[in-house]
């Protein structure tokens, strides 16, 4: 238990690769919250995908008792942020919960985008924003450079900026000592009546709802009545603790302190991110502002293969939604897929990382159509409707006018790099909005049209600049923009889920690129596959997956007839994966093709 | 259910030793300078005592020596071979003795010898009779040896005489296929299995792929083929298997009936049906270090078909056919009414695959090129 003077509740802001985790595990093990036996690389990226992919996604937290130099104990709580551009709604989530944090800075690469955007919500937050300098072990480190480049980006002091290695834990103490020092403890009255703030919630099969929680003010006690604002409905806690990173119960969180909370809640919308808990004998003590909704980016219809598995996906999903208030989904039918659901994601990360959850934590097989942002739709008689589904696009004839969204893009990119990027925003019929040069890196500002910066803008910004450009992205607004349906028909069939928007310009294109990637992913039949793209009526490429001649096995008597049968149902297993359009045989990977559609 | 009639029964034999191993080959074949003929006949025998219950009273209508390759065993070992299993199962009159034989000359000294050991039809593993294509294909023949075996053969005093030619070779086109048919066709052998290469998992074309004719030329090749053995008065009645007037191989066709057969030797394989519906499958112990080593414990896979297998595997085998077969001889072979087959019967027919005619089922030419997903479709 800590008086309020001695908590310190932080973030760290980084870009990707640039050691957020390897130095949050530097500070637990500084501070004793695992032994070495335990440190199980990157603590904190607790999901499978987290760690596979070396990035976090959702908030976690760690409470940390750190002796410091002054003798005194320290109660560190450190909330974990997201790093990549498709999360930037989850950062400002653990940012609610701290009083500070740390900018971390790879010392040789500079600053990104990404934690330009993010250090300016913290100071909009009001937090204080204290920059680190890192993988100064490397030859390539310029502390100067870099601290130079905070100072003219963000326009934060850099000079006392803690220079660090978490690879070879250089400096560590040193960072620790300049947050007690520099971040501010928390303020809340613990003698008042209970205010909490739901950070995070999460589903634990043998808990029920999980939540980690930022008392505001009152105390929160194991058998405390509690209610979440939202539902009014009373529960008692069960049980109430920190994360060591273990969970340990301390039967108490007080004013300024973070923790989870269990209170036997079952219903998974029981406890939503955002919401407040407060004390159930003092129900009118007002909610904390809440988080903005943030509305998704990308459309996509996820559908079971087996049509067995729709009900356990649909619960799946809504165990997913608890913790990830940006996922959206609602039924959809499709003629070529059956029943499913449009999906709602922040980006196509987000995407993959969802598809990725759902087939490994809920073993499900799965179908992904194409991807698609939001489009604004004015009708001829003047209504005008949102569409997220390519094939519920109104009939042309009653459209008067297509809108697309428009992204604004910052980009943060080294001089040497300029002219590719710029050469790639033109290609992705961005505009220029602004540009300034600081130090060596140029910031350029770009408006492109969403559709384009979802589908592989980043990963080619990467490629381009050899991975030294950063990018930051939001939505801006509808713009009136010259669009078609782009439909694919199979042996004269038009296929719902594979009809995407286009831009006029890249319709030949997308086309014909399109086709010819599915005639490589669907196999041959017996019969000609005719894939045709069209817009409206006219077909605008084709491409034939011809018959197989033949497919018969040459060979087989008395002995072989075990081993052909084997072959034959495991061709057979292989059918079962795909779906049958007509007569057509389509495989899973045909309906992602489109993404592979470069430009 | 009432007893169903046990179907015929036929006895395969497995020699599975070869000079050298062909690496296209995925068959239990292994290289071998000193075979030990006379442990492994002794062998055979005693496997074949212990197989004696599956007989169940029947004579066993058609004798099969496959390998490897048979030819390499001395004619005085096959003598004594057939002489014992004579001893041990009864033979019918009109029995068919088949033995593969390789057409290299230390082999065609010996068909007298074979023919005088009570074997009567011989199946020459040919291959190919031109010289590049035999070498692509690593045998140990050549072409003047094919030729030469052939005339061997005929010398011996074989009146049935296969001949096992492949297409499709390395670099083969459709002429020099059509060239190694005509040669073959012209000996008026009354038979003819001609095949196409595939690759088979486990064998060294699998590990190192040749470079084979692209699908169009195989196609052409199959179609000009099926025209020309026509012309040259054979009957194709298998997918890969043409005969003159009854010169069918009665053994093979005992197989794609879904008969029943024994399997003796290293990695053979065995069919059983029981008169209470139920039907096994069974292999011999692969390697033949293993089984020269068995004492009694020869049979080391055993296994019940299910019902819903059943289908598959009589599909798999009688619609190789191009006379099909009758439903009633699918009931009295699978124990299973021929009603539950009829849903899928129907939607293949529908789709031009299959020909349903009075009783009678079979592919139709269409079906015949796209028979495994034919077969597909009757697989659990």
């Amino acid at each position: 238990m800590s008086d309020l003077s001695h908590i310190r509740n932080f973030s760290i802001i980084a870009h990707i690769d640039h050691g957020k985790s390897t130095l949050a595990d530097r500070f637990i093990q500084h501070c004793g919250g695992l032994s070495a036996r335990e440190m199980n690389a990157q603590v904190l990226d607790s999901m499978d995908i987290e760690r596979e992919r070396g990035i976090t996604i959702k908030a976690q937290s760690v409470t940390l008792n750190y002796t410091a130099r002054d003798g005194q104990i320290y109660q560190l709580n450190f909330i974990d942020t997201p790093g990549h551009v498709d999360f930037s709604y989850e950062v400002s989530r653990s940012l609610s919960a701290c009083e500070g944090a740390l900018l971390v800075v790879d010392a040789g690469q500079g600053v990104e985008a990404q934690s330009v955007a993010n250090c300016y919500t913290a100071i909009e937050q009001g937090l204080e924003v204290l920059p680190i300098l890192n993988k100064m072990d490397l030859p390539q480190a310029d502390p100067d450079k870099v601290r130079k480049e905070i100072e003219e980006i963000i326009g934060i002091d850099a000079t006392e900026a803690c220079l660090v290695s978490a690879k070879s834990g250089m400096g560590i103490e040193d960072a620790l000592e300049y947050l007690v020092e520099n971040i501010p403890p928390p303020e809340g009255d613990r003698e008042a009546p209970l205010q909490a703030l739901i950070i995070d919630s999460w589903f634990d099969n043998y808990l029920g709802v999980v939540s980690l929680v930022r008392v505001k003010q009152g105390v929160l006690r194991k058998r405390d009545k509690i209610m979440p604002k939202s539902t009014r409905k009373v529960h008692q806690v069960d049980g109430v603790g920190i994360f060591t990173p273990k969970r340990l119960e301390t039967g108490i969180l007080q004013a300024g302190e973070v923790g989870f909370v269990v209170a036997g809640i079952k219903e998974i919308q029981g406890a939503p991110v955002g919401d407040t808990l407060v004390n159930a004998q003092h129900p009118d003590v007002a909610a904390l502002p809440g988080f903005k909704k943030i509305k998704p980016q990308v459309y996509a219809g996820i559908f079971t293969i087996s049509s067995d598995d729709y009900e356990d996906f649909r619960d799946a999903l809504a165990k997913l939604t608890l913790n990830d208030a940006s996922l959206f989904y609602e039924p959809e039918t499709s003629d070529a897929l059956g029943f499913g659901f449009r999906c709602g994601f922040l980006g196509m990360l987000h995407m993959e990382i969802i598809q990725e959850r759902l087939e490994r934590e809920y073993d499900l097989d799965l179908i992904t159509t194409a991807p698609t942002v939001i489009y604004e739709v004015v009708k001829k008689n003047g209504d005008i409707v949102q569409v997220d589904n390519p094939s519920r696009l109104p009939e042309v004839g009653d459209i008067q006018e297509m809108r697309e969204p428009i992204a604004r893009c910052n980009i943060l990119v080294p001089q040497d790099y300029l002219g590719n990027v710029i050469t790639l925003c033109v290609e992705k019929r961005g505009t220029q909005k602004d540009m300034l040069f600081l130090g060596t890196q140029v910031s350029v500002v770009y408006d492109i049209p969403m559709a384009e910066v979802v589908l592989d803008f980043f990963d080619r910004l990467k490629s381009v600049s050899r991975g030294y450009a950063s990018l930051d992205y939001s939505f801006d607004r509808f713009e009136t923009a010259s669009l078609s349906r782009l439909d694919v028909m199979i042996n004269g069939e038009r296929v719902d889920a594979l009809a995407i928007i286009v831009h006029h310009d890249h319709v030949q294109h997308r086309g014909r690129v399109l086709t010819e990637k599915m005639k490589e992913l669907i196999p041959r039949q017996m019969f000609d596959v005719a894939i045709q793209a069209a817009v409206g009526g006219k077909i605008v490429a084709r491409q034939t997956v011809k018959a197989l001649r033949k497919n018969v096995t040459a060979k087989c008597y008395g002995g072989d007839a075990s081993r052909k049968k084997k072959l034959l149902e495991k061709q057979k297993a292989g059918k079962k994966r795909m779906k049958q359009v007509g007569n057509v045989e389509i495989p899973q990977s045909a309906f992602l093709a489109v993404l592979k559609v470069d430009g | 259910m009432g007893e169903l009639p046990l179907p015929p029964l036929a006895l395969y034999v497995h020699l599975p030793w070869c000079e050298r191993k062909c690496p296209y080959c995925d068959f239990n074949s292994h290289e071998s300078r000193n075979l030990p003929e006379t442990a492994y006949i002794d062998s055979l025998l005693a496997d074949l005592e212990a197989d004696l219950p599956f007989v169940q009273g029947r004579v066993i209508q058609t004798l099969f020596i496959g390998g490897g390759t048979p030819s390499l065993f001395s004619a005085a070992g096959i003598g004594r071979l057939m002489q014992g299993i004579g001893q041990r199962v009864a033979l019918a009159d009109a029995l068919e003795a088949t033995l593969e034989a390789n057409p290299g000359s230390a082999e065609a000294e010996k068909f007298a010898g074979f023919r005088a050991a009570g074997i009567n039809r011989l199946s020459l593993g040919i291959q190919s009779f031109q010289n590049e294509q035999l070498a692509a294909l690593g045998r140990v023949h050549d072409s003047d040896q094919a030729h030469a075996a052939v005339a061997a053969a005929r010398r011996a005093g074989f009146q049935r005489i296969n001949l096992d030619l492949m297409h499709g070779l390395p670099a083969q086109g459709a002429s020099a296929a059509m060239a190694d048919l005509a040669t073959a066709s012209g000996y008026q052998t009354g038979h003819l299995s001609w095949y196409q290469l595939t690759i088979e998992q486990n064998t060294v074309f699998y590990k190192q792929p040749p470079i084979l004719p692209v699908e169009d030329v195989l196609a052409d090749i199959q179609d000009a083929g099926e025209i020309q053995l026509a012309a040259a008065g054979l009957e194709q009645y298998e997918v890969s298997a043409w005969a003159a007037a009854g010169e069918q191989c009665r053994h093979n066709l005992n197989y794609w009936q879904f008969g029943d057969y024994l399997g003796i030797g290293a990695g053979a394989h065995g069919k059983v049906s029981f008169s209470d519906g139920r039907i096994m499958r069974y292999a011999k112990r692969r390697q033949p270090d293993a089984y020269l080593a068995a004492a009694g414990d020869w049979r080391v896979q055993s296994q019940w078909l299910t019902d819903a297998e059943k289908p598959g595997e009589y599909m798999l085998n009688a619609l190789r056919l191009n006379s099909g077969f009758a439903l009633a001889d699918y009931a009295a072979r699978t124990g299973l009414p021929p009603s539950t087959l009829q849903p899928a019967l129907d939607t293949l027919t529908a789709r031009g695959l299959l020909l349903q005619e009075g009783t009678r089922v079979r592919a139709s030419a269409l079906g015949r090129r796209f028979l495994d997903s034919v077969i597909t479709e009757f697989l659990a």
